[in-house]
């Protein structure tokens, strides 16, 4: 076997993403063809509009968090699988200098999907430990007719068995087209992306001499890794979107919910956060201790590296503002709004200032740990791995 | 004048440790040309980064001008280094998404250099200083990172195995590039090295062995890259 279980339990992050994922859908999804059982019960209009209104929500949640999270999940796969077929290039490269076929060696990467067959099963489980908690927020007010909880065996196939299929099939076809490339080519280490394009599209940009080098790999740091871009944006928009929604859910449905999201948020954004900065420190490596040997300070190459994402996660905090607030208009005004006792809802800026705060706090501790971290990168250790 | 009183070096700990220095003692002049020789384990390239500044050792002196940088803090360390040593390495290092002039601005930035391009010339990669380093041949890599050292004008260059991974032309092109710009600018210049031939090109000659100085010779005669064997 080429790629081993060690590799695939690095992918901790897609685990801990898949099982969000799957708790959240799990549970609404569980709820969602309960409720169809009382759908002959309801006899007033106000029961009917509770129960429309809660359908509703029970579908939005799970095509909105499913969804996203889905989106999510594969980017970081693609992510990672990258990252490690750059990192094992020369031996992927060996392989296929001695005829291992692509299609032979990209097999082996089926095993990337049992992070998610992890991640699903955990938040399976955890789903059905927390349904009849849901059930009971979900009818506090006695609403509607009592739904008991039913164990429907297809979700497991849905959620744990077809993702788990899904994501290896996606890995074994990624790992096939990224290797696409000539064995030479993987030996000698190059990136599959042509340097000459790299060239062509450097000199069209039309930087000029007079940046500076700081200034230059600031820029080749942000755009040589979009994929990072990208999780540093959702790391914020998770952060802002779901701690400050979780705390008008307390106001609008249950303590519970607002838990339950706030708890989300954080594993989402903290592990795509983790995995951004650790990817992008482990990335350069080289780089840093070039740039320390020559004598660049540890905050220049830690703003250089590092600081040039923080525009981006302000970026991704505001858009994730917007989106709690548009999400819980759009609830509040149209999905709820025949609802009687419906609390009314407005944007709260000092719930954002505070989300705002303990994100700032968030990022720039993993900065500064990061930048600890660069620190103690050891040029022996660097040159060693080169030999 | 870089002096070095008593160094010694260690790694690991218990029974895996080794002691990879083991008190060294030396005195290079200004514009001195150093050739430190050993075989492979010898503790050459340990003595190189403890010189530089690169890693501490564990007790000794290593004063340069007087000025103990052992004592300096990591800061310190980093802003002596800055402002007096160069690095070439066997695997050049060149950081592989910039181009040949940016990474060549790495170094002159450090300095204020703005005359860099000069550098680029000289090392032959004018036509090729939009080009990245997996666009060029180990000969022009090697030169890239020479030019990259030398852009930050410093007082020190050390070189380690600079030729290791090229071959006898490639190696003796830049070992001539590097003899040239070292009579130019007039820096000092210690190299590690395995290769005994290229020690001729060197005013002086320290030989390793065991982590102890075996021999220090000088040379009387000094070749150039072209006339020395290989």
């Amino acid at each position: 076997m080429i790629v081993g279980i060690k590799d695939a339990v690095k992918l901790v992050s897609i685990s801990i993403i898949c099982a969000c994922a799957v708790l959240v859908c799990t549970m609404f999804l569980n709820y969602g063809i309960d409720l169809m059982t009382i759908k002959e019960l309801l006899t007033t209009e106000q029961e009917r509009i509770v129960w429309d209104a809660q359908k509703a929500t029970a579908r939005v949640v799970c095509l909105i968090t499913g969804g996203c999270l889905l989106m999510t999940s594969v980017v970081t796969l693609f992510f990672y699988m990258k990252y490690y077929i750059d990192a094992h290039k020369k031996e992927l490269g060996i392989l296929k200098a001695l005829g291992y076929g692509n299609g032979k060696i990209a097999a082996s990467f089926w095993i990337f999907g049992s992070s998610v067959f992890i991640g699903a099963a955990a938040g399976y489980l955890g789903a059905h430990l927390l349904i009849p908690e849901l059930y009971r927020l979900q009818n506090k007010d006695a609403f509607l007719p009592e739904v008991s909880v039913r164990f429907h065996p297809v979700l497991f196939l849905w959620m744990v068995v077809l993702p788990t299929v899904f994501f290896s099939v996606l890995s074994v076809f990624y790992a096939r087209l990224r290797l696409k490339v000539p064995a030479l080519r993987l030996l000698r280490g190059e990136g599959v992306q042509k340097a000459s394009e790299k060239a062509q599209k450097y000199r069209k940009s039309g930087t000029g001499q007079q940046s500076t080098f700081l200034h230059e790999l600031k820029r080749a740091t942000l755009w040589g890794k979009k994929s990072l871009l990208f999780f540093i944006i959702f790391s914020a928009f998770c952060f802002s979107a779901m701690t400050q929604m979780s705390f008008s859910m307390k106001e609008l449905s249950s303590d519970m919910m607002g838990i339950m999201i706030m708890g989300i948020g954080l594993i989402l954004a903290v592990t795509t956060l983790f995995l951004a900065v650790t990817t992008l420190v482990r990335g350069n490596a080289k780089t840093i201790v070039m740039m320390r040997a020559f004598g660049y300070s540890k905050r220049e190459c830690c703003n250089a590296l590092l600081g040039v994402y923080r525009p981006a996660a302000y970026i991704g905090f505001a858009i994730g503002t917007a989106y709690q607030y548009g999400l819980l208009r759009v609830m509040v005004d149209i999905v709820f709004r025949d609802m009687e006792g419906m609390p009314d809802y407005h944007f709260h800026v000092p719930r954002m200032l505070v989300s705002l705060v303990c994100f700032l706090v968030l990022y720039e501790l993993m900065v500064w740990g990061y930048s600890e971290k660069m620190r103690r990168i050891s040029i022996k250790e660097i040159m060693m791995e080169s030999e | 004048m870089i002096e070095l009183e008593d160094v010694t070096k260690a790694y690991g700990s218990g029974e895996s440790r080794t002691q990879v220095l083991k008190g060294i003692s030396l005195t290079m002049e200004e514009h001195d040309f150093v050739v430190i020789l050993g075989a492979s384990g010898s503790g050459k390239s340990t003595l190189l980064h403890v010189m530089s500044g690169l890693e501490k050792p564990d007790t000794g002196k290593i004063c340069y001008d007087g000025k103990d940088i052992t004592k300096l803090t990591d800061d310190q360390c980093t802003q002596f280094r800055k402002e007096n040593v160069g690095f070439i390495f066997q695997q050049y290092y060149l950081l592989p998404n910039m181009t040949v002039e940016k990474n060549v601005k790495m170094g002159a930035d450090l300095a204020n250099n703005a005359d860099y391009e000069e550098l680029i010339e000289a090392v032959g990669l004018k036509d090729k200083r939009h080009k990245y380093p997996n666009q060029l041949s180990g000969g022009e890599q090697q030169r890239a990172a020479i030019a990259r050292a030398l852009a930050k004008k410093p007082n020190v260059l050390f070189l380690d195995e600079p030729t290791g991974a090229l071959d006898e032309e490639t190696g003796r092109s830049a070992l001539y590039f590097i003899s040239q710009l070292y009579e130019k600018y007039g820096f000092t210049i210690v190299m590690v090295t395995h290769n005994q031939n290229i020690a001729e090109m060197a005013h002086r000659v320290v030989l390793m062995n065991s982590g102890r100085i075996a021999e220090i010779r000088t040379n009387k005669a000094v070749k150039n890259a072209y006339e020395i064997g290989w």
